[in-house]
């Protein structure tokens, strides 16, 4: 099935940002996942026709990565992280917590095709926020097996999500780092995990949950190229708003 | 400029100086400390580094001290520079070596017993040497991987016994350009693996196994056929073409077990084709010749081979004094060695004293040198090279990678053109510097008109892609109607090899002698049944039946390329000894004797028979040859046009 003619633009736009071709394939072969929702062996092929390179490199640059998919995946798509910081925070409860529930192992599909989950990833730079887990290139953070179950129940109800497909290339490292503008000045930010008592629904402080109200961002269209540190892009993905330093707790509150 | 560690007394010759474990040399600038330590007679080991291919230094096997460096360097990426000490006995280096073996033999499975590179391998050997004898890892830990992957009809991958050095992926790289291999994954599950697992296309992959320093990449036409060290190797040269690649035959209970390259960098530059190393095992099930036959009206009886001689030279002499000397013919092939063709040509010409001979069918009017000027490594020194059609190619599969190599390493502007290409087809040629045209001998006259368009604004060389492994020596000698030994002119032009089967089915030619012919035989079967019912006298030396020789009145079993002496020519008119590497098939003598032997028959006594003396006259009367020697180009001056 040969890829979108919107995918092909994109690719042919990309090859020329390189002086080498070679060095597109890792944002081409995102364009294709954004599209396809794994790389398959027409889409590489393509890719190494666009970039005039020999399909094995794109493949050997595909394996290379733990994040690109070789087979279809389900419509979410869960990776745990298991490095140093989340494994002390107790990654493993939430990866067997998470394959009780799912049913498949590390790397499989659900039967239904919702999910697929993967444990071996390496860090996901969410540290802070440990344990984490990203699905569909959102974040969600201080996870507990409780609210593991909330997420797979609201995933559940929820069709594949559209952002998925084009999303312009780039914009995963975009998605990382983007903050709901909604938040207000003083959002409940990664770096503060919410008090053990806090009152209300157990809100994951994943910056674009999709239980915040207006998360929806058209990922990628508000901003400029990947990377950019214009004025233009800082103020709207709302930087600008976002706390500078992080709140000093009071000597009363420890 | 003059460093501190420059010595005092250094020469200002070019070289730089280095030191290697208290021995020192003089080098070429660039060259790097593991080529300097072979100089000096110092081993190095190494895995990744290959002498065809850049440096990668991924393999860690060749790190050694430098002075002053603060780190051990690999070996096989250090350029030398003046006044460099290297040192790879002392304790740090030798430790580092235990090290990389012990962690390359980690997930290594110890099954060389059942190994095909059992005793041949550069794992086995630096670990005996090098090694730390034991290992901290207990065996039961290995992680385990697929083995007897096929990547192709030819090839196997043992994923276990990679050691992951990237000869193979960069043999694909840089040697064909093909880029079929490539390293998937990452960390301990990388693999070597073709684009989906797809099945290997390359005419190359033969290559493979040799290249690999370990048993991961393995010959599937070799596998388990026999153990390196029961193998008998002899120098040859591969028989499939004319390109004359340089192998080593490697033999085993009178079989042929293997063709391995032998590097020879102004031929073949150590690779073979898969269609040339193929061949030789192909040899040990084909039918052969073994006695000398007598066939006449009454039948056919086996005879001793000089009862043959005789009855030949009896029943030639007969038709000789019936219808004339030109009622007979000679026909030679492409796989005849340059000793027997001299035999052959003189044979035809003094014992017979017929101008009809040839040794193959299409006729070459104004036959020259000038067609052959141009040396297979001269390729890589032109400014442009012009392939004339995809013929030169597939014939001589190996001239692809020197094309290539002259392409990518020394910018050599490659022009592959259709066979009839014009000049104004060929486009746009560098103004300076020399231009290189290829073509393939049937496409000769084509590209005799080109060169000469070509010459009037550019220096062009030619090279003409013969035929058969010995067609270029065979027109040197002048195995040819319209020319005789080193291009020399003829008092009677003869007629050319098809000629010659019409004149024999017509009744004008009646007494034949081919050698060889089996070569050419199989194109013209239809042909060669109204020559046989025609000819009064077939004379046939051979080595496989074919229709010439079922119709033989006298037929002569002959010895197989390699099991026996001489010298054959390549295309670019490189003069290469062969050997014996196995006994020959047959009790009789081989063809030179049997030559010899046939003409004192004829009344031309004191003939030589052995091929070494044999030689001796040859290059006597064709001083290009004496000039080749062993090794060397046959270059003759200008084409004297008969």
């Amino acid at each position: 099935m040969p890829l979108a003619s919107d995918t092909v633009r994109e690719i042919t736009a990309l090859r020329v940002r390189y002086p080498q071709p070679r060095s597109a394939i890792l944002p081409c072969l995102w364009a294709v996942q954004n599209e396809l929702g794994y790389l398959s062996a027409e889409g590489m092929e393509e890719v190494a026709a666009i970039l005039d390179l020999a399909p094995s490199e794109v493949q050997a640059v595909s394996t290379f990565y733990s994040m690109y998919f070789a087979q279809p995946a389900g419509d979410h798509q869960l990776l745990i992280c298991v490095n140093v910081s989340c494994a002390l925070r107790g990654a493993d409860a939430i990866v067997d917590h998470v394959q009780s529930r799912l049913g498949c192992p590390s790397g499989g599909t659900t039967g239904d095709g919702k999910f697929t989950w993967e444990s071996t990833i390496e860090c996901l730079g969410a540290c802070g926020g440990a344990p984490a887990m990203q699905v569909n290139h959102h974040f969600h953070e201080n996870l507990t097996p409780d609210r593991v179950d909330g997420l797979l129940e609201r995933l559940r109800a929820e069709p594949r999500p559209s952002h998925a497909n084009g999303q312009s290339v780039g914009h995963v490292a975009e998605a990382l780092t983007v903050k709901a503008p909604s938040s207000g000045p003083h959002p409940p930010s990664a770096e503060t995990p919410p008090a053990p008592n806090a009152e209300g629904p157990p809100a994951d402080t994943g910056v674009s949950d999709p239980a915040f109200p207006a998360p929806e961002l058209p990922l990628g269209e508000h901003t400029e190229m990947p990377g950019s540190r214009s004025k233009r892009s800082y103020t709207k993905r709302g930087s600008r708003s976002a706390p500078r330093k992080r709140p000093r707790p009071n000597a009363g509150d420890l | 400029m003059a460093a501190d560690t420059t010595p005092p007394a250094a020469p200002e010759d070019g070289l730089v100086g280095i030191t290697i474990d208290g021995r020192t040399a003089r080098v070429a600038k660039g060259t790097l400390v593991t080529d300097a330590s072979a100089i000096l007679g110092i081993h190095i080991p190494v895995y990744c580094a290959h002498p065809k291919m850049d440096p990668v230094a991924v393999c860690r096997m060749c790190l050694v001290h430098v002075e002053k460096m603060p780190k051990l360097q690999p070996a096989c990426a250090t350029p030398v520079s003046e006044g460099m000490v290297v040192s790879t006995e002392r304790a740090d280096v030798a430790k580092t070596r235990e090290g990389v073996l012990e962690f390359l033999l980690l997930n290594h499975p110890l099954d060389c017993p059942v190994c095909d590179r059992g005793g041949e391998c550069d794992l086995q050997d630096f670990a005996f040497r090098y090694g730390p004898q034991a290992s901290r890892f207990p065996i039961t830990e290995k992680v385990h991987f697929n083995k007897a992957v096929p990547l192709s009809d030819r090839i196997e991958l043992d994923q276990e016994r990679c050691i992951l050095c990237w000869r193979c992926t960069r043999y694909y790289d840089e040697i064909t350009g093909e880029k079929e291999l490539v390293l998937q994954e990452r960390g301990v599950h990388t693999l070597v693996n073709t684009f989906e697992g797809k099945p290997l296309t390359s005419a190359f992959q033969g290559n493979l196994p040799e290249i690999c320093p370990v048993g991961a990449l393995t010959n599937r036409k070799y596998r388990f056929k026999a153990r390196p060290w029961d193998l008998q190797r002899t120098k040859g040269v591969c028989p499939t073409c004319s390109y004359g690649c340089n192998i080593n035959i490697d033999s085993r209970d009178f079989e042929i077990k293997r063709f391995a390259s032998r590097d020879n960098p102004l031929v073949d530059d150590m690779w073979l084709c898969d269609r040339g190393r193929d061949s030789g095992p192909s040899w040990n099930n084909v039918e052969r010749i073994r006695r000398p036959v007598l066939r006449d009206a009454t039948g056919s009886r086996e005879v001793s081979v000089s009862e043959a001689v005789a009855a030949a030279a009896r029943s030639l002499r007969e038709v000789r004094e019936r219808h004339g000397p030109s009622s007979i013919a000679v026909l030679g092939s492409a796989e005849n060695t340059n000793e027997e063709i001299w035999l052959l040509q003189r044979l035809a010409r003094t014992a017979l004293e017929t101008p009809h001979l040839d040794h193959q069918l299409e006729a070459f009017p104004d036959i020259g040198p000038e067609e052959h000027a141009l040396g297979i490594a001269e390729i890589e020194q032109c400014a442009a090279v012009i392939v004339l059609g995809d013929e030169p190619e597939r014939e001589a599969p190996v001239l692809t990678l020197r094309l290539f190599k002259a392409q990518t390493k020394r910018g050599v502007a490659i022009r592959r053109v259709v066979a009839q290409a014009t000049r104004s087809l060929v486009g746009e040629l560098p103004a300076e510097g020399l231009i290189g045209l290829i073509a393939d001998e049937t496409n000769r006259e084509h590209a005799t008109a080109l060169a000469g368009e070509l010459s009037r604004s550019h220096q062009v060389r030619r090279m003409t892609v013969t035929r058969g492994v010995n067609g270029r020596g065979a027109k040197d000698l002048g195995m040819l109607p319209n020319s005789g030994p080193g291009y020399t002119a003829v008092d009677q032009a003869g007629k050319a090899g098809r000629h010659i089967l019409e004149a024999s089915a017509a009744g004008l030619i009646t007494g034949l002698v081919v050698m060889g012919g089996s070569v050419w035989s199989a194109s013209v079967t239809p042909l060669l049944e109204r020559v046989a019912a025609a000819l009064e006298v077939l004379v046939v030396i051979d080595t496989r039946p074919g229709p010439l020789s079922r119709a033989a009145t006298v037929l002569i079993p002959g010895h197989a390329i390699f099991e026996k002496g001489g010298t054959v020519t390549n295309m670019e008119g490189r003069v290469q000894r062969v050997r014996p590497a196995l006994p020959p098939a047959t009790q009789t003598p081989s063809e030179t004797r049997i030559l010899s032997a046939l003409a004192a028959e004829l009344g031309a006594a004191g003939w030589p028979g052995d091929h070494l003396l044999i030689n001796r006259e040859l290059v006597t009367a064709v001083p290009a040859y004496a000039r080749a020697g062993n090794g060397g180009r046959a270059l003759f001056e200008a084409a004297v046009r008969a």
